[in-house]
């Protein structure tokens, strides 16, 4: 089930609303991947109405050679914060690819299979519901392994403010556990293991 | 092979016949055997059949009258029960079942009764002796005023107000008792032990910790009772006051013997994982003792949890080592007073747990938790190793991974642990992990959390009537919540609130189904 980033170029959609932090989301991933990962990335990102709360979107592409066009229309990787988002881009990942959604915002149409995580109610948890993309950045990490673990908690403490560096580490870390827990899970159900009383 | 021991409790009537004519024509009958006259088996309790164990006995025999010809009725059919769970239990604890017998009689079976007993000595021979070696008394401290001096200033009741803030929370007070904590204080600091108030009160005490929660000069009445009962003296001594005979005290001593060797995890399923090698190690408790104890009373069953937990490492990848002789935690010793036996049993438990390279201990027992976490260390008895409560794993794993629950259906409220209740560590635990499925299905009793009304025991002292109102009362407050059932947090108030529902004056109305938190976790928890 789980699917290793074979091609060398990966090209990701994250997707919101805007004030969830897409855009800073989506750059961090591209600083892990540039920064640490010896790859090479570039970032484009939606700005005008949409960061008024309306549709938020950051096109990231990770290579390993130099990239010559930076838009996507068939990512690789497709990250959903709301339900117009979801309902926009749904359809345009490519079969191979991940499609991972926030659980409480999004509710598939689609039986196209998602991964998703309760971001939003746990960066609220946490204290403050400002942190779902970095908790979102830690599930994408564990999940498709775009960019090493490693990387991605260096461009987070490097990218949110002085100060909050170790609540964000905790928000990325909770997001990559839970991630890590769900595959788990899936191998486990895959295995006939669905629950702990059988 | 001689100074074996064989108690042979002989009823009065059809098998006294039998005997008396073997002595009448001289029968070599084996010298091993002490004959004890009772008036009939069915009275001699399970706590009398181990009593004898507990003091050494190689091997006990019951003979009563032939089914049917019982003078008081039930005698016999009592006999046969009680036999049944003192083998069983002697088979976990690994002296074997064979070491007690059961024999019917008519009045003239002579060779019978000569060959049941020569038969019965000559097993035991080749069974070879019981591993309980001696009889453990509970020794007496010199002299008790001088210690009783001492506790009252570690635990400064001399700050006391005598403002009565904790009689008038007490709930054994509130349930009728003539008992009042102040009176009790007072009477310490008096300082004369062996007046009626403290004879009397020292040992009704359920040392549930509400009035501590209370006291404004926090006197830590629970931990106050606990030293004080230690150091009594015999003529206030709690073994009248001890439930069940003291059948409970009596098993726990009998584990301070290291050459006991138990047979504890014989039934566990085999779908269960567990690994020798582990640096964890799942600590179960007395429960399965506790389960054929109570089997013919109000069928208790409390080695779920236990299985139930292991079921939840294994579920988060965690496969533990369990010990076949694992010993008690000395819990109940300790709180009713016989603190020798307690040092003796955590001794030794430090030595094998230290001894055995483990990095930690979980266990799903509030006891347990609170004993080795707190009360080994705070009477010198450290460990070397990490002790884990099985809520405190689990909050920890579901907070981290993808996991959901498919139920409970229905309501649920919750009756609160004393032990836990008293640790800071864990006492928000149990709601918390509530709140993980309870979905507005949850619903408090009126006294709750540090005013929680306990189960109305512990550590086996003190059950009478008014503990038995105490629990009605507890079980009508679950009622109002109008809750399906209601979960537990120690295998304890399981078996007390339990048997209060047996209450034959209110008939089925106490009735409702009790159900551990670790049970309900293990049945619905489930992956994502
Ligand atoms: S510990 Fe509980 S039973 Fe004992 S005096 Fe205090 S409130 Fe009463
Ligand atoms: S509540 Fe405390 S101070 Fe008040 S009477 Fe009881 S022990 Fe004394
Ligand atoms: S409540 Fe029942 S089970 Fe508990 S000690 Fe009393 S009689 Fe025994």
């Amino acid at each position: 089930m789980v699917k290793q980033p074979t091609q060398s170029k990966q090209e990701i959609i994250i997707t919101g609303f805007g004030g969830q932090g897409i855009v800073l989301a989506g750059r961090i991933l591209g600083m892990a991947a540039a920064l640490k990962d010896d790859k090479e990335s570039t970032l484009v990102q939606s700005y005008g109405p949409e960061s008024r709360g309306g549709a938020c979107c950051a096109q990231v592409v990770i290579s390993d050679d130099a990239i010559q066009y930076p838009y996507i229309t068939t990512p690789d990787v497709l990250v959903c914060m709301s339900q117009a988002a979801y309902l926009k881009y749904y359809k345009s990942v490519t079969p191979e690819g991940f499609l991972l959604t926030d659980k409480d915002l999004v509710k598939p149409v689609s039986d196209r299979d998602c991964f998703s995580i309760p971001s939003t109610r746990m960066a609220e948890e946490l204290g403050r519901k400002m942190m779902a993309n970095i908790i979102m950045i830690g599930f994408t990490t564990a999940i498709t392994q775009l960019v090493s673990k490693k990387a991605a908690e260096y461009a987070v403490t490097s990218s949110v403010p002085k100060g909050t560096e170790e609540m964000n580490t905790k928000a990325f870390n909770k997001g990559y556990d839970y991630g890590k827990s769900l595959l788990k899970g899936r191998a486990q159900k895959a295995s006939g293991k669905k629950r702990a009383n059988a | 092979m001689d100074n074996f021991k064989i108690v042979l409790f002989l009823c009065n009537w059809s098998p006294h016949a039998a005997f008396q004519k073997l002595q009448d024509l001289s029968f070599d009958i084996p010298a091993e055997i002490n004959m004890i006259r009772i008036p009939c088996t069915g009275r001699i309790s399970k706590a009398l059949l181990f009593k004898a164990f507990e003091m050494g006995a190689d091997g006990v025999a019951l003979a009563g009258c032939s089914p049917g010809t019982c003078r008081y009725g039930s005698g016999t059919e009592n006999a046969i029960k009680n036999t049944q769970d003192t083998r069983d239990i002697l088979d976990i604890m690994g002296l074997g079942s064979e070491r007690m017998r059961l024999e019917t009689f008519l009045p003239d079976e002579t060779d019978k009764m000569y060959q049941f007993l020569s038969t019965f000595t000559s097993d035991l021979k080749t069974m070879g002796k019981t591993p309980i070696k001696g009889f453990r008394s509970d020794e007496i401290p010199e002299d008790p005023k001088q210690s009783i001096t001492k506790i009252i200033a570690e635990y400064d009741a001399y700050a006391c107000l005598d403002c009565g803030k904790c009689t008038s929370s007490c709930p054994l007070a509130l349930s009728g008792k003539d008992f009042s904590p102040r009176a009790l204080v007072t009477s310490l600091i008096e300082g004369d032990i062996t007046s009626e108030t403290i004879k009397e009160n020292i040992w009704s005490c359920l040392t549930c910790g509400v009035c501590y929660n209370r006291c404004p000069s926090e006197v830590n009445f629970p931990e106050l009772i606990q030293k004080v009962r230690a150091h009594t003296t015999k003529d206030i001594t709690g073994q009248n006051r001890l439930t069940h005979g003291g059948f409970f005290q009596s098993l726990m001593r009998s584990m301070t013997h290291s050459d006991i060797q138990q047979k504890r995890w014989q039934t566990l399923p085999k779908d269960i994982k567990t690994d020798p090698d582990s640096k964890i190690l799942f600590h179960g408790g007395c429960a399965p003792y506790f389960d054929i104890f109570f089997r013919n009373h109000h069928k208790v069953e409390n080695s779920d949890i236990l299985e139930n937990a292991l079921k939840l490492l294994n579920f988060f990848d965690v496969t533990p080592a369990v010990l076949e002789n694992e010993r008690c935690c000395g819990h109940d010793l300790l709180w009713s007073g016989d603190r020798n036996n307690f040092l003796k049993l955590a001794k030794l438990n430090q030595k094998i747990l230290n001894d055995s390279g483990i990095d930690e201990i979980i266990t799903a027992c509030p006891e347990c938790y609170r004993t080795f976490a707190h009360d080994y260390p705070a009477n010198g008895i450290d460990l070397n190793f990490k002790v884990t409560h099985l809520y405190e794993f689990l909050e920890n794993e579901i907070d981290k991974s993808a996991v959901t629950f498919d139920g409970p259906e229905g309501r649920f409220t919750f009756q609160d642990s004393c032990r836990l209740n008293g640790l800071d560590e864990i006492k928000d635990l149990p709601r918390k992990l509530i709140n993980r499925f309870a979905s507005g299905n949850f619903q408090e009793m009126q006294d709750s959390k540090d005013g929680a009304l306990c189960c109305g025991n512990s550590a086996w002292t003190g059950c009478d009537a008014y503990s038995k109102a105490l629990q009605v009362k507890r079980i009508h407050q679950a009622k109002k919540t109008k809750s399906d059932f209601m979960i537990t947090a120690c295998p304890k108030c399981r078996i007390h609130l339990g048997c209060a529902m047996e209450d034959p004056f209110e008939g089925g109305k106490l009735k409702m189904e009790l159900t551990d938190l670790t049970n309900i976790i293990a049945e619905h928890i489930c992956w994502e």
